[in-house]
Order: C-alpha cells, then structure tokens, then sequence
C-alpha cells in the first residue's frame, strides 16, 4: 500500500480539476490529480463539437482541444497525476483513500479540490412508466458510444429534455445518418442554450415539442415506441393529446446531478437547491480545508465559467494548505474565524454560488445564480434588508444561462452578519 | 439425448431451491431456464422480504411451507453465504379496526408457529423508527423476519446444485412435452431434446402452459402485478425496519423495505392481469407507491427514487389464493410447484422439501449422497474487503484494480469473476445482479459501455450481440464509422 503526501489533492481530473491543480502549482503547493479515466479531460474528451473556449481563450475550440490546452500546462507544471485512480473514501480529516491496478493508495492532503463533475438523470428519476428494455439511455451514454466507441444506439431516435447535452446529440446523431424524430420537453420553455437550439434543431429541421413529455415506454425486450402527450400549466398529463411514436432510442437529457457521494463521506454538507457542497467566497465548504469547484458544485453551461471557478479554488486550496502548514511550523495558534454573512436566493433566483461570505473582504466577491423561470424584462436585485448593494440594467434571463454579479466589499462589511442576511432577486419590469 | 431422473422446469427461486434438493440425492437432475438467466421471472420482480409466516390461514398449505421455509435462511445464507439482514417487520395499525386485524395475525402467527410475535404501541415504535407517522398506533412486531435478495438466493442455490451434479440450462424454453408408454417424458425445447422420468412444474406464471403441454388442465393461473421503487442508498432517515400498514384481503399492502445492500424499496401494488408478460410500470401504481409509503414515513424523500420496477406473482384462480404443489391428478410423475406467489421467498426451501416428499411418494428412489456438499463459496466483493486484502488483491490480480462501476465499487475483476462463474453471467442485467454494477444512482450511464466492452471480450462476441437481458435486447447497433474498427 502505498502513502503518499501532498499539500493540494484535486480529486477529478476535468477542465475543473485541471484548472485547480495547475492555479495550486502555480501558488506553490505540491499538487497531485487523481484521474479515474485512463486520460485527463473528463467528459471533454467526448464532447467533439465546437463551443468551447469562446470567453476564455477567445477562440471557438472542441471539447478535446480544450481539454488539451490544459493537458499539456498540467504536464509541463510538475503536477502529479494519478490516471486510472479511483478515489473511495475522503475522511473530514482529508485522507484520500484510493486504488489502480498498482493497488490501494492513502494519501495525506493540506487541502483538497473537489472536482468529480456531475451524472446524468435517469429514467428511474421521473418514474417513466412502460416496459424496461433496451433502447432507453442518458444522452451523455448515447454520446460515449457514438464519439468514442464508434457504435450507434439504434436508427430512429426520439429524445427527452432540451438539455445542452441532448440538443448537441440531436444534431450529432443526425449527422451520423441516423434519424432524430423529434425532441420533447416538459416545460413550456427549453433548458438548452438558444445557441444549441438554433443550431442543433432549426438548421437540421428537428422539431423541438415544449410542454410534451414522454407518458410510456412501449415494447419488449427492446424499444418500439414511445407514448407522448402535451402537459398543461401545472405540468398534468392532457389525455386526448397522447400519442404513439415508433422509434427504436429513446435518449434522456433531463439533468445533471453533481456527483457528491465522496464529498458526503468527508462531511461536507450540500445545498439542497444545487445537490453541490455549501460553500463561502473562497468555494471552500463546511469542512476545513475542502475546497470545491465545477459540476461537482454546480452544474454550469459553459465550460469557460468552470475553469474560472475551478482557477479560484485551487488557489484558495494552497493558500489554505501553505498556510496551515506554515502555522504549524511556527507554533502560531489557528487562523482566527471571521464573521460571515449568508447569502441566498430570492424572488425568481433558483439558488446562489456561494451562500455565504466572509466579511470584512478586500476584494470584490463574484456571486453566480440562476434564475428558476425565463424572464423577458428584469432586474437583478441584491440587498440585505432594505439595503440595495447592486442593482442591475433590465435585460432578459433564461433557467439555462448562469447570470453573474460582483458585489463591491464596502457594501458588504457593513453588514452584522449574525442579523443580516444578503438575498439575490430577478424582478420582472413592467 | 440426456435422459435425466428429474428434469425441473423453470429456473427462479422455487426451481433453483427444488435443484439443490434433489442435488442431495443419488439422483440425475437437470434444470431448464427460458431465460439467458436463471431468477428472472417473479424471482427479480418482489421486495426480498423473508415473510415469517404470521399471513397465511392455519392450516393451509402456505402456513405450513412458509414458517418452515422462513426458518431455514439464516442457516441458509451461512451455508451459501448469499445476503441477508434481519431487519425484523412492524405490520402499523392506525385504528381500532386495525388492531382488531393485528390480533387475528399475531394468534395466526402463533398458530403457524412464528416466534418472538408482539403486539407493541406507537412509542416502541418510534423508539425504532423515530420518523414514523404519528398516526401509526401500534403494530405487530415480528423482530425474526429477514430480507435477502431473491435473485442472488436463487443464483446461490442453482450453483450450489450445479457443484452437486445438477445440469442448469439457460435459455432452454420448453416447447413440448410427451408422456411414453415406459412412464417417461420427453420434453423438447427449440434446439434440443432431453428425457426424463419425473418432471417438476416450476414455470412460475407459466406453469399452466407448461402443464398443458402434456394435457393437463387442472388449473389457470393469472399474474398479480406489482409496481416497486428502489430508492439511494444515500436518502436520509433510512427506515431500519420492513414498515407494512395493516394489510388487505389479497395483499400486505404497501411497505418500505431496507435491503440487504442499503437501499430502500417500497412496494408494492397488487393487481390482477392478464397479460404474463407485461412486466411494466404503471402511473396510477407507481403514484399509489408513493402516497402508500408516506403514510408510513411521511418525510420519505421521493426524490431519491433511482428506479422503478415490477413484478408478477404467479396466481394458480380458485385456489384459495394458495400454492398448489402436488402430483399431477392424470399424469403420473409430473409435479407441480405452482401458484408461488407471496411468500414464495420465504417458502422456497421448504416447497424444495415438499417436492422431494412428492417425489419419493411417487416412487422415485431417494438415496442421499456422501459427497453432498452443502457449502457455497462467496464471491469476491471488493467493496466488503479492508484495504490491506483490497491491497492483496490487486497485487495478486490487477483486474481486482481497475473500478468498472463507480456507484457501487465494482471491479473490472468481480465482473470478470461472474462471466466465467458457475452459473455464468452473459448479460448486462446477470453481470448486475451478481455484481451490482449498473445498479447504483446512476444507473449504468458510467459503466455500460465498459461492461459491454468486457462481456464481448471474455465471450468473444461482437458488442452489437450483448443484450440487456432476454434475447432481444441488444443494446448497440453496428458501427457508426465503418472504416474504424
């Protein structure tokens, strides 16, 4: 067995743990990846279309060539990377407990990178009635197997949600010569980017059906048809619109579910609004010296906004490393708890990134939310109390763009953290 | 062509528990499966609870088979060293006509010879399942009851038969039976022909076809569909006990179960169909589920269901709602293991023992082996192993080191293990029940390919051949390029 040191563990080795361990590098820790896959990228590696890149490197790259970019900074930075390692167990005193073909690794960490990315809902997860055969999988499945493993899912595909992962398969599949009949959404809005619904359903002439769901699954043992039929306002079943679709696939792209199961052993608590870590301004969680960082802590859009994330937490993670172990040297007592101040969704916002900030700041703090239905006109509103700290320009929001405001310190370090408490609101104007 | 002394038809927990059995006996036995798997039909569709026997009505054949089945699986499951846990079962009453119903069970349960039976109020409940609903006012407390996983029992079973002697056949579906002249039976499926002098009936809800095959009409069955939920290991305020509310006239109604591997099931619905084969989910049950386990547990989080699934209880109509485990009244030597609905878990072994009688009565020889060997070793679970034998394992095989399914740490080399096992696995649904793989949160999403791409390997088949399950159920089509091979 062996045992092993570091001051930085990122554990997950995509775009967020890449970028994590590379600003930990940088910062002047001893860093070390642990990588499941047998390369690093994550689920950039299948991700073969252009998209990426746009805001952070200003040019329109593929999954795999952004992913390279920071491949070969990880492999020129001294950074050690463990691929084939698969992490099964943290412990709130963080050890890594992990194992490969070489046997089973524990390895002591200053501080660790939360980094694991995020799944896929299931079928299981909406309860689909029908019959259970084969034919019914996740688009990011459907997408391993056409883009990696060179194998088609089946020929007359209907698909389940207007996730981003979805909408890009719409278009893949169709360009491999298999035939997409359509995509059918709950809601009465799609959950994609509008970029990949202009470009992965109109130019291809894909029919995207909003307020339709899938109500059977028909045929045994593989796929004949599906059943689908219209929802009304609140979301019921309108009998008389039910019909039958026959298609031999049916892929789902109905979520993302940040993968937290190892974050929970350590500890860590989750927000039950984005099944990620709770974290403060530092994306550091409720256990000392866990940072967290990307789908892991919430499921983003665009991977540009996870690498500026995951570049924030691996700094704060060798901070907090190089520090403690400093502390420890001169015998100096513990860092000295500040006060902190809640912040959290209000009026039409789903959820914030962080949900607490540490107070007094010198710096501006970088809030992410999102907002929890389309608005065509609106503000965004962040106050504690009666105090507004920022005020934004009507513009319109969408649940499947991440909105971003900075909030300037000398608003905030006014605040009693303990009586007040910071909400971000979307108010529609008339 | 084989000629067998006992072919047995039908490979779920009945058959499987009837194999090993006869695999006691200086006796040639043969088991055929329809299926590419054995514990596929009504064996994979139920909760796994090891009722103890306080349902059935003294004196039916039920109550006998079921206490006496019940008692055997703690021994059982040491020998065969399958899963087990003795989460012990609260059946709630919420009111005084419940209660009244309580009592009739637990004097039922002490006539059928369940022991350790009480009647317990709403605060030793609670101090058990502190979140069960305030409106639960007593309940009949059966702290001996077990939950296992009836696929790995009958999985456990047909191995232990198999290194007994016991031909298992999968995907043997039985088309035509003959009865000769000389009192035997030859019995043919589409690609082979086997004879046999005794037959055992266990086609679970097909086992009025299969007895029509040689003319007998004695009865018609019917399935008794159930909706279930598997929730995630992960929910918290986990019930730590089977929670039944007072039960109905043809079911226990709906209960949340823990299982062996820490899930929660809840399940299930019951009602009558016609259809054998529909083993489909259905809204209304699937929302039933749902309302019904929250007047249990009214925190119960819905939303860390990770599947749906269903089952059919194999129904012999006008039968009292009993099993129907006798010789044939026309055809000499043919025996039916019929009708094993609920508790059907929980009684295999004894309807085993049943069988064996049935037989010996009659006329076949029934000599016990010296060489029986009762044990079956347990199958290598990574994830139950401590780090230094984890260590060990994989220095001694670095298959043991490479994680195929994240969810429920399994290793390439456990899969590895099940596809060259007694009882091979060839499917990705047998891979999963033998190894968890693909029965975790995420459902196979993450490992799918990587369990195709090793069961194409260690077969030798192509990956557009590896089904799902049944024949049928190819999950990939060709190639999408076919110049990249």
């Amino acid at each position: 067995m062996k045992q092993l040191d570091y001051d930085v563990v990122v554990i997950g080795g995509g775009p967020a743990g890449m970028a994590a361990a590379l600003k930990a590098k940088e910062t002047g820790a001893t860093v070390a990846i642990i990588e499941r896959n047998d390369e690093l990228g994550g689920i950039l590696n299948q991700c073969i279309h252009s998209g990426f890149g746009l805001s952070y490197f200003k040019q329109e790259l593929t999954g795999p060539e952004y992913a390279e970019l920071f491949i070969n900074q990880v492999a020129a930075a001294g950074i050690d990377v463990y691929l084939k390692t698969m992490v099964i167990d943290l412990t709130p005193a963080r050890q890594v407990k992990a194992m490969n073909e070489d046997g089973m690794l524990v390895l002591a960490a200053g501080a660790i990178v939360l980094a694991m990315g995020c799944r896929e809902r299931t079928r299981g997860a909406i309860k689909i009635p029908g019959s259970r055969p084969a034919g019914v999988l996740t688009a990011g499945l459907a997408q391993r197997y056409v883009n990696i493993e060179n194998r088609k899912p089946g020929e007359r595909i209907v698909i389940l949600g207007s996730g981003d992962i979805g909408l890009i398969m719409a278009r893949r599949l169709t360009l491999e010569g298999m035939q997409v009949l359509g995509v059918y959404e709950l809601m009465p809005y799609a959950n994609g980017l509008y970029r990949n619904i202009k470009n992965c359903l109109d130019d291809f002439d894909i029919p995207l059906h909003l307020s339709t769901t899938v109500t059977n699954i028909i045929g045994y043992p593989h796929l004949e048809a599906v059943e689908v039929a219209k929802v009304d306002e609140n979301l019921a079943v309108i009998d008389e619109t039910r019909e039958v679709i026959d298609c031999d696939t049916l892929l789902l792209s109905i979520g993302l579910i940040p993968e937290n199961e190892l974050s929970q052993k350590s500890g860590v608590s989750l927000n039950s609004r984005t099944n990620g870590p709770l974290v403060d301004e530092e994306l550091a969680t409720d256990q000392p010296g866990i940072f967290a960082c990307g789908n892991v802590l919430h499921v983003h859009d665009l991977v540009d906004n996870v690498t500026l994330e995951a570049e924030q937490a691996g700094t704060a993670a060798a901070v907090y490393a190089l520090q403690q172990k400093a502390a420890a040297v001169s015998e100096t007592g513990p860092v000295v708890n500040k006060a902190t101040v809640a912040i959290g969704p209000g009026e039409n916002v789903g959820y914030t990134v962080p949900t607490k900030l540490t107070i007094p700041s010198q710096k501006p703090i970088r809030i992410l939310f999102r907002v929890r239905r389309p608005l065509d006109q609106a503000e965004v509103v962040v106050q504690a109390g009666t105090t507004i700290l920022y005020q934004g320009k009507p513009q319109a929001f969408k649940p499947s763009v991440m909105e971003a405001v900075m909030l300037n310190p000398a608003g905030i370090n006014g605040l009693n953290g303990s009586e007040q408490s910071i909400t971000v609101s979307v108010r529609e104007v008339k | 062509m084989n000629h067998y002394d006992i072919i047995i038809i039908g490979g779920g927990i009945t058959g499987t528990a009837i194999a090993r059995e006869c695999s006691k006996y200086q006796l040639t036995t043969a088991l055929l499966e329809r299926g590419t798997d054995i514990g596929i039909g009504a064996t994979k569709g139920n909760g796994g609870v090891v009722h103890p026997g306080y349902d059935p009505t003294p004196g039916s054949l039920k109550a006998k088979i079921n206490v006496r089945g019940a008692n055997r699986y703690p021994q059982l499951a040491r020998d065969l060293n399958f899963g087990i846990i003795n989460p012990g079962i609260f059946v709630i009453g919420f009111s005084d006509a419940d209660e009244a119903v309580l009592k009739q069970k637990l004097e039922y349960g002490i006539k059928n010879g369940v022991r350790d039976l009480a009647i317990i109020d709403a605060g030793q409940m609670r101090n058990r399942e502190p979140h069960l609903a305030t409106a639960a006012r007593h309940a009949l407390y059966a702290p001996t009851a077990t939950v296992v996983d009836p696929f790995e029992v009958a999985i456990a079973f047909a191995e232990n038969a198999k290194a007994n002697g016991v031909d298992i056949l999968t995907s043997q579906p039985v088309t035509a039976i003959e009865k000769r002249a000389d009192g035997s039976f030859l019995l043919n499926t589409p690609e082979q022909q086997f004879s046999c002098s005794y037959i055992v009936n266990a086609a679970g809800n097909h086992a009025d076809e299969v007895a029509r095959l040689v003319g007998i009409a004695e009865y018609q069955m019917k399935p008794r569909h159930g909706d279930l939920l598997v929730l995630d290991k992960d929910m918290v305020n986990k019930p730590q006990t089977v929670m039944f509310p007072c039960p109905g006239p043809d079911t226990k109604g709906i209960a949340c179960i823990p299982t062996v591997h820490g899930n929660t099931i809840v399940g299930s619905t019951a009602t009558m169909m016609d259809d054998k084969e529909a083993v489909n989910n259905y809204a209304p049950g699937i929302q039933a589920l749902i309302d019904g386990v929250h007047k249990i547990l009214p925190e119960l989080d819905a939303g860390k269901i990770i599947r749906t699934f269903a089952g059919l209880r194999p129904v012999v109509l006008d039968n009292n709602n009993d099993f129907y485990i006798a010789e044939s009244q026309t055809v000499k030597g043919f025996i039916h293991a019929a009708g094993i609905q609920s508790p059907g878990v929980a009684s295999a072994p004894a309807i085993a023992e049943q069988v064996r009688d049935l037989l010996d009565n009659a006329g076949l020889k029934m000599v016990p082996k010296s060489d029986y060997n009762p044990y079956r070793e347990k199958p290598t679970d990574f994830d139950a192993l401590s780090i230094a034998e984890q260590d060990a394992l994989i220095k001694h095989n670095p298959a043991y080191g490479r994680i195929v399914c994240r969810c429920e740490t399994v290793t390439e080399g456990e899969i590895i293990d099940a596809i060259h096992g007694a009882i091979p696995a060839r499917t990705l649904d047998a891979i999963k029940r033998r190894t968890r793989a693909g029965m975790g949160r995420c459902q196979s999403g993450f490992c799918q390919y990587k369990v195709i791409a090793i069961l194409s390997r260690e077969l030798g088949l192509p990956v557009s051949d590896i089904y799902l399950e049944d024949r049928g159920s190819q999950l990939l089509c060709e190639a999408v390029k076919g110049g990249v091979k």
